[in-house]
């Protein structure tokens, strides 16, 4: 068979590898839920162990080495043995940008031209540089550019809770419209569907994530730049792909002349990486996802990968990188990182009252040192209560988790965020531990609280409190209503020993704008400098002010 | 928005009724039919082990005394079973109804005729994994019903005509049953010191429910007015005496052993308060509940003597 014949085949082989890797990547994603009983299998978080950004980036945020994380390993040995063969293969997010390619193909073909090596393909390497001194100082910036965590957190917080409001708003106006197509009711093929996609593939949570919608514009914006230059992402900016390509430069699998060029540069069109497949000699492998494309269009049979022993020769062609380019990305690494560690809450000087962070995630700055931005935290929460940060916890903390107690609280009997991080930004903890700590303490806004203020029973907060021995109780007071009528109310006080900040008291809060009792994190066990309070319960002072 | 009319409704509750009430051979009942029964457990003490099957047994027991389940239940009649399933606790924690008492309910139903026997409830925390906790979804699948998470989204605005409540959100399952056995457990709670059945109908609206801890009793009261109970079953096998209606604790959880059905929601709810230690005759719901007519306060002369199950 001629070569061309044969990568024409590997090219079939290749394009269902990457749907059966997108399909792997989103069915774990789903996967990713509160199991009936034990902890999720940590193989769902398979992409994330595979990637040796995430790997390299833990690492020099301190953190050691271990477990399921040493897959990234085999992931840099494949790409230093066969090139960037994980770009081109197996990254799901690369399989997206190839699809999107695809369809830009026609778009690119006008510019054949200008569609070569770019300079600007270097900016990747600079954005790796940047990114991996930001990581040694702290600053955990690699998520926000790392393709698995990018395509995780944009499917999490944004794909699927837009699916979610279609297909539950269509189906719920279905279901009250009630149409009927003669003696047919239409709600007999929307509402099995629409079980199904709540109960089997969401398994019935409500995905709400406030600021999911930016997260899924970012991502649609990379995947509609494939209109322009096909791989847009994976050529210019995915710092993945750059720290791949670094280790590829002496791959053992090297596209090397085996005819006549013709110079039609057919190749070039079909190059999605321009890696210069069109210069015999001049290929580069570190731009080169292994595709196959090249050779599939070669007209002339003048192209083929070849093993070349022995492979300790780099390959002829190389990216030049720029030292002063790179020095200036080490640079502005250093300025983003200063930047982030400005802030006085960066040093630990003020804590932000919203800034609530599930239960077991590190102090403050280690955890920003681990956490990768993933969201499967996010994804595994059963109430919906952990949320892509916006600004709570300062530029550095983007889109880290945060509990966002009128979104949802956490659940008492749960601790599945510590078990599925995969970067134990979150500790994992046995439910009695988590259930030890607290998170933030509750706060009783006296100026709205019913029971206060406007002369009514409630005590909903106290109904819902989750703690055994309950952290909310009620004070009998009589208050004088307006027409001097007096009235004994139960109003809701909060004991600061007991409560665990879980949020559920403002989750339940009749009040569907402000809560009149709300979380803050003071209190938090990860942070002893933001405890107002003497350890200990009251008794030893003598009297309880509150009379418990 | 669909207004169901509080007529239309009652019409389709009495003809229901008619024919439940209509003597059937098949009765199987061993006694005169009773309006209330008692049945508590007299066998070797209650232990974890022991009282699934106890609880199952005390349920049958206590429906067998009103004459069985054919009085209540039609042949192919759709059923909703409405347990208490608010809390993501294990059943020896007493926040929900036992499993084992749901799970008889469901087979004494789908023995009687009924056409399918589905069970769910507007659960305090995230239904599924309440579902899975409270033991419920693994009784109801054994017993062969079918457990339903209700979707806040599907409710129907319906006229209540209450004197609070002129109308709410109800689950659509609740309008469309046939039968709707509401069947709570007796535990403490914060605000109305006591929970069981009437409380129990907050789980059959959507909505913000909890405005109605504002003026329980008359929300209370119109939601049972509006529902016309036809039977309960109160489970006090266990019972929750303190930090209800959640609990968490197995120090706050008593083993009285026993399992009540009727129709007087108010006789019911008297016995619960009394097994939690209050005395009924103090509790608002109750005053209320009797002073509109739902039932009376004084359970004993309905059930006479107790059914001793071993
Ligand atoms: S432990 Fe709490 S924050 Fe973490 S997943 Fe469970 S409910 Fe959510
Ligand atoms: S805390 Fe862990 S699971 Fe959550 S986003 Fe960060 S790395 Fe991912």
């Amino acid at each position: 068979m001629t070569a061309r014949g044969r990568a024409r085949r590997l090219i079939w082989l290749r394009r269902g590898v990457q749907a059966a890797s997108l399909a792997l990547f989103v069915g774990l994603l789903l996967a990713m839920r509160p199991p009936e009983s034990g902890a999720p299998s940590p193989r769902l978080g398979f992409y994330f162990h595979l990637d040796p950004l995430l790997l390299v980036g833990a690492w020099l945020g301190g953190e050691r080495l271990a477990g399921p994380a040493l897959l990234a390993l085999a992931t840099l040995a494949l790409t230093v043995l066969l090139g960037r063969v994980f770009c081109g293969w197996l990254c799901p997010l690369g399989a997206l940008h190839n699809a999107l390619s695809w369809l830009g193909w026609r778009s690119a073909a006008r510019r054949r031209e200008t569609d070569g090596l770019s300079r600007w393909q270097r900016a990747k390497y600079w954005l790796l540089v940047a990114l991996l001194v930001m990581a040694v100082g702290g600053a955990h910036w690699t998520g926000v550019f790392d393709p698995q965590s990018l395509l995780y957190r944009s499917l999490t917080t944004g794909l699927l809770p837009g699916l979610d409001w279609g297909i539950s708003a269509g189906a719920a106006a279905i279901f009250q419209a009630d149409p009927q197509l003669g003696p047919l009711h239409l709600t007999a093929l929307s509402e099995p569907l629409y079980r199904f996609w709540r109960d089997a593939l969401l398994a019935g949570r409500e995905f709400v994530f406030a600021g999911g919608g930016l997260i899924l514009a970012l991502l649609l914006a990379l995947l509609a730049l494939n209109l322009w230059r096909p791989r847009f992402w994976c050529r210019y900016l995915c710092p993945l792909g750059a720290l791949l390509g670094a280790c590829a430069g002496r791959t053992a699998l090297r596209l090397t002349p085996t005819g006549t060029c013709g110079a039609c540069q057919r190749c070039l069109l079909r190059c999605p990486a321009a890696a210069q497949p069109e210069k015999p000699g001049q290929w580069l492998p570190e731009e080169c996802f292994g595709c196959w494309n090249c050779v599939a269009s070669c007209g002339e049979d003048a192209l083929d990968f070849r093993w070349q022993w022995p492979w300790r020769r780099p390959a002829a062609a190389r990216v030049d990188l720029g030292r002063r380019a790179l020095v200036g990305a080490g640079l502005a690494g250093l300025g983003a990182l200063l930047v982030f560690k400005l802030p006085p809450s960066a040093r630990a000087k003020t804590f932000g009252p919203e800034l609530i962070r599930p239960p077991g995630a590190l102090a403050e700055g280690d955890f920003l040192a681990r956490c990768v931005q993933c969201g499967l935290c996010m994804q595994v929460c059963p109430t919906g209560a952990l949320q892509p940060a916006i600004d709570q916890a300062g530029l550095a903390g983007l889109w880290t988790p945060v509990l966002v107690p009128r979104l949802g609280y956490c659940e008492h009997g749960c601790a599945l965020c510590g078990q599925v991080c995969p970067t134990g930004a979150i500790a994992p903890l046995a439910l009695a531990e988590k259930q030890a700590l607290s998170i933030g303490l509750a706060t009783i806004d006296t100026t709205r609280c019913l029971p206060y203020v406007y002369g009514r029973e409630c005590i909903v907060c106290e109904e819902h409190c989750p703690v055994p021995t309950k952290a909310i109780y009620f004070v009998e007071t009589e208050v004088t209503l307006r027409g001097g009528e007096r009235r004994v109310l139960k109003q809701p006080r909060v004991e600061p020993t007991l409560c665990t900040g879980c949020g559920i008291c403002e989750t339940k809060c009749p009040f569907a704008d402000r809560a009149a009792i709300r979380v803050t994190s003071a209190n938090e066990s990860r942070h002893p400098a933001n405890q107002p309070l003497l350890p200990g319960g009251t008794e030893s002072v003598g009297s309880n002010p509150y009379g418990a | 928005m669909t207004l169901c009319s509080r007529r239309d409704f009652i019409k389709g509750l009495a003809a229901g009724s008619a024919l439940a009430l209509t003597p059937l051979p098949l009765l199987g009942a061993e006694e005169t039919p009773r309006t209330l029964a008692i049945a508590r457990w007299q066998g070797e003490a209650l232990g974890e082990a022991t009282l699934d099957a106890a609880a199952g047994r005390l349920t049958e027991r206590a429906i067998a005394a009103l004459g069985g389940m054919g009085r209540f239940v039609t042949k192919g009649d759709r059923v909703w079973v409405k347990p208490n399933i608010g809390w993501n606790r294990s059943p020896a924690q007493a926040a929900n109804t036992h499993p084992a008492v749901v799970g008889a309910l469901v087979r004494l139903c789908l023995e009687a005729g009924a056409k399918s026997v589905r069970v769910g409830d507007h659960t305090c925390h995230e239904p599924r994994q309440t579902y899975a906790t409270s033991g419920i979804a693994a009784a109801v699948a054994a017993a062969g019903g079918e457990m339903v998470t209700l979707d806040p989204a599907r409710c129907r605005r319906v006229a209540l005509g209450g004197k609070r409540l002129k109308e709410w959100e109800l689950f659509p399952e609740i309008l469309e049953a046939d039968l709707v056995i509401n069947a709570p457990i007796a535990k403490h709670h914060g605000l109305s010191r006591t929970t069981a059945c009437m409380k129990n109908y907050m789980g059959v609206v959507g909505g913000n429910r909890s405005v109605w801890h504002q003026d329980f009793a008359t929300c209370l009261v119109d939601i049972t007015a509006f529902l016309k109970p036809r039977l309960c079953v109160l489970d006090a096998t266990r019972v929750l005496l303190r930090h209800g209606p959640q609990g968490g604790n197995l120090e706050d959880v008593a083993t009285p052993g026993l399992v009540a059905a009727g129709a007087d929601i108010v006789a019911l709810d008297a016995l619960a308060a009394e097994l939690i230690g209050l005395a009924p005759a103090e509790l608002p719901v109750l005053k209320a509940g009797v002073a509109a007519g739902l039932g009376s306060l004084d359970y004993r002369a309905q059930a006479g003597a107790e059914l001793a199950v071993s």
